[in-house]
């Protein structure tokens, strides 16, 4: 966590530096972003330390970009949050710092970058770079930034892409301050790794992609350490610490668009010293209606199942399980728009419901309404852990 | 949000229908007056004319602002920009990117459109940094919430329609050429549109679109035409009337750039990301 800190207040020196001593290379400024206020409430006390039933945060992002020349570009993107209860959630992180050259046939960016990869909804097992900020939310989609040197071909016949990923991002969770989180807090200052380099090894990763007609395919491969934290008890912290493993993995994804439907599917192979080989897959398809009725909304229906074979003993949450959702988008002048998912583990172990509706204020300001909430009617179920934990988050943004 | 203007956002109905496909034998409502096969050919002939003069154009960009206004008089402002690269013998292919409302700044979509197959679409969203490859199967649904649907301002392949030229009349003082339009493909909004050819210039001023239960729907007025390179005619503005709901949107053109050198290679789902 301090190396971090260190690194970000590196960054935000440089950050300062180049805005203040703009050379005559850098054309004018390009910055957007967004300002938000959110808040989460909680019906139930919880059965941890963190008793608050309402939460309040402030959060923004903003981009700053260059040109550099006439094939570069520097993009700047932090990201702040201010948090009433919790400290873990308080922080400041480069969602992207990376200077970016396109070629002719080839694009080179050094720096901290986002990349994503992956078709499905529910997870994206292929969406391997960038490491989750879950203190964002359990269905978050936000990333830290990666340090990484990429360089991208592109051929005839589809592109490659080339990583080399120096320095490992670990996931973010609440404090025991915050919620929602699983009742056993989790200590990051314990966190471990299988690798002596700990969060210095450096990661390689390569990717090919094509489109062959309605297909678009990928296949990568995956030499560094899981982005995925493995909870482990420390007795002597008497709390849960991250333990991080390497890993080999080969994986494809794949999406078929046919008209309404979209067939998706992404598979991984895994392989370490510290886990049992296994393979985990999200497939599925997504179906779409559009202006019923004459009316010019839209419903999507999206279905998917995710597996992984180490099953229920293994740390996959996602193991045995089927995704339900629907998507209904209004298309009206305020982009109004409503999301229903339900994740049910197949095993009868429990469901995830979560239920989102949003629409623009006027012109800049975007409104959102969220609930999640876990229930399980089984004692021996992992999501008993959060039962308590539902929650309705109210978020308003203001865009610039 | 997911499909995006094309070209100079032609008005549907300029690709001559030479296929008989299914939708054609839907021409029942053309009723008693049956249309010969003369009406069918001059109908033809305006269509190809109109597309034929756009041949050459290569490359363009422009920008353009839209202004949705309710049956009240309130109005909302989206900004975007469009790039179009002319495909000889394929559908054009063309990028948009959105500048306004600004919580949808940044995104981007790309569009490969074809005669008679789907058009290949592809959506970029910044937030996620995500490429989404998307169906193009919505034609009749609302582009950007305002009264033009998506296949208002898709790619006009003379294929999507099938014509009757049904005589010369006058629209504000321009001698136009009347040329009814039935669209070919499937999942259109329309049983038919009217377009309003002007003779001279051989540009439409104006369309008359009519609901899957023919009854009229949409007019759409479209001045303020500019000759770009000699050749090229472009609108600068155009609006459209809900006849229904009372609901208008006006489409406002600027900064037109013919053959600035635009290749493939800025239109595959790659470029999508780094567009500004």
């Amino acid at each position: 966590m301090r190396a971090f800190v260190t690194s970000n207040r590196l960054a935000i020196a440089s950050l300062l530096v180049s805005l203040c001593y703009t050379p005559s290379v850098f054309a004018q400024w390009d910055v957007r972003g967004n300002v938000s206020t959110e808040v989460l409430v909680f019906p139930h006390t919880a059965s941890h330390s963190a008793n608050q039933k309402s939460s309040v945060s402030l959060s923004s992002e903003i981009e700053l970009y260059t040109d550099i020349g006439d094939a570069g570009s520097l993009t700047i993107t932090p990201f702040v949050r201010v948090d009433r209860h919790d400290p873990e959630r308080s922080y400041l992180d480069f969602r992207e710092f990376i200077y970016t050259h396109v070629g002719d046939t080839w694009e080179a960016r050094v720096g901290l970058g986002k990349v994503f990869f992956g078709v499905a909804e529910s997870a994206n097992l292929v969406d391997f770079i960038n490491q989750t900020d879950s203190v964002e939310g359990f269905s978050t989609d936000a990333k830290r930034g990666q340090p990484m040197i990429n360089l991208l071909l592109t051929r005839d016949w589809g592109d490659i892409d080339l990583y080399i990923l120096p320095g490992f991002r670990e996931q973010t969770f609440p404090s025991e301050f915050g919620r929602p989180r699983i009742p056993v807090p989790i200590n990051t200052d314990g966190t471990r790794y299988e690798s002596d380099d700990r969060s210095n090894a450096v990661d390689f990763a390569a990717r090919v992609s094509t489109i062959v007609g309605d297909w678009d395919l990928g296949a990568h491969v995956f030499e560094g350490t899981t982005r995925e934290a493995e909870l482990q008890f420390d007795p002597t912290l008497g709390a849960l610490v991250p333990f991080y493993s390497r890993t080999t993995q080969v994986g494809l994804d794949a999406q078929a668009t046919l008209e309404s439907w979209l067939l998706k599917a992404e598979v991984v192979h895994r392989s370490g010293q510290a886990f049992t080989d296994h393979i985990a897959l999200v497939t599925g398809f997504e179906y779409s209606f559009y202006d019923i009725q004459g009316t010019g909304a839209d419903l999507g229906i999206v279905a998917e199942y995710l597996m992984d074979d180490r099953g229920k003993d293994g740390p996959a949450l996602l193991q045995n399980d089927a995704l339900i959702g629907l998507r209904f988008a209004l298309n009206d002048v305020n982009s109004s728009e409503a999301l229903l998912g339900v994740i049910t583990d197949l095993d009868g172990d429990g469901n995830l419901l979560s239920l989102s509706a949003s629409r623009r204020i006027g012109n800049s300001v975007k409104a959102t309404v969220e609930y999640t909430g876990w229930s399980t009617d089984k004692a021996s179920s992992s999501l008993l852990a959060l039962d308590r934990e539902d929650n309705v988050r109210v978020e308003l943004s203001y865009f610039f | 949000m997911h499909k995006h203007t094309n070209r100079s956002v032609k008005p549907a109905g300029f690709s001559a229908g030479i296929l008989f496909t299914a939708a054609v034998t839907c021409l029942s409502w053309v009723g008693p007056a049956q249309a010969d096969e003369a009406a069918k050919q001059r109908g033809l002939e305006i269509a190809t004319a109109v597309q034929a003069q756009d041949d050459g154009f290569g490359d363009s960009e422009s920008a353009m602002t839209m202004t949705l206004i309710n049956r009240a008089g309130k109005e909302s402002i989206r900004q975007m920009r469009s790039k179009i690269l002319e495909v000889t013998d394929a559908g054009d292919k063309s990028l948009s990117i959105f500048d306004e409302p600004a919580d949808v700044k940044g995104t981007a979509s790309l569009t490969h459109s074809h005669a008679t197959e789907p058009d290949e679409q592809w959506l970029y969203l910044p937030a996620l940094k995500r490429v989404k490859r998307i169906s193009s199967k919505n034609k009749s649904g609302p582009f950007m919430g305002s009264e033009f649907a998506f296949e208002d301002i898709s790619s006009q392949e003379v294929e999507k329609y099938d014509y009757t030229y049904l005589g010369d009349e006058e629209v504000d003082g321009i001698a136009v050429h009347k040329v009814e339009a039935v669209p070919t493909y499937e999942h259109s909004g329309y049983t038919r549109l009217i377009n309003y050819i002007d003779t001279d210039r051989m540009v439409p001023v104006k369309v008359e679109y009519f609901d899957r239960k023919n009854s009229p729907l949409k007019t759409l007025s479209i001045s303020e035409y500019e000759q770009h390179l000699g050749k090229f005619w472009r609108a600068g503005k155009m609006e459209m009337e809900n006849l229904q709901t009372g609901k208008r949107t006006i489409l406002t053109w600027s900064d037109y750039k013919f053959q600035t050198g635009l290749t493939d290679k800025d239109f595959n789902s790659k470029s999508l990301k780094r567009l500004r």
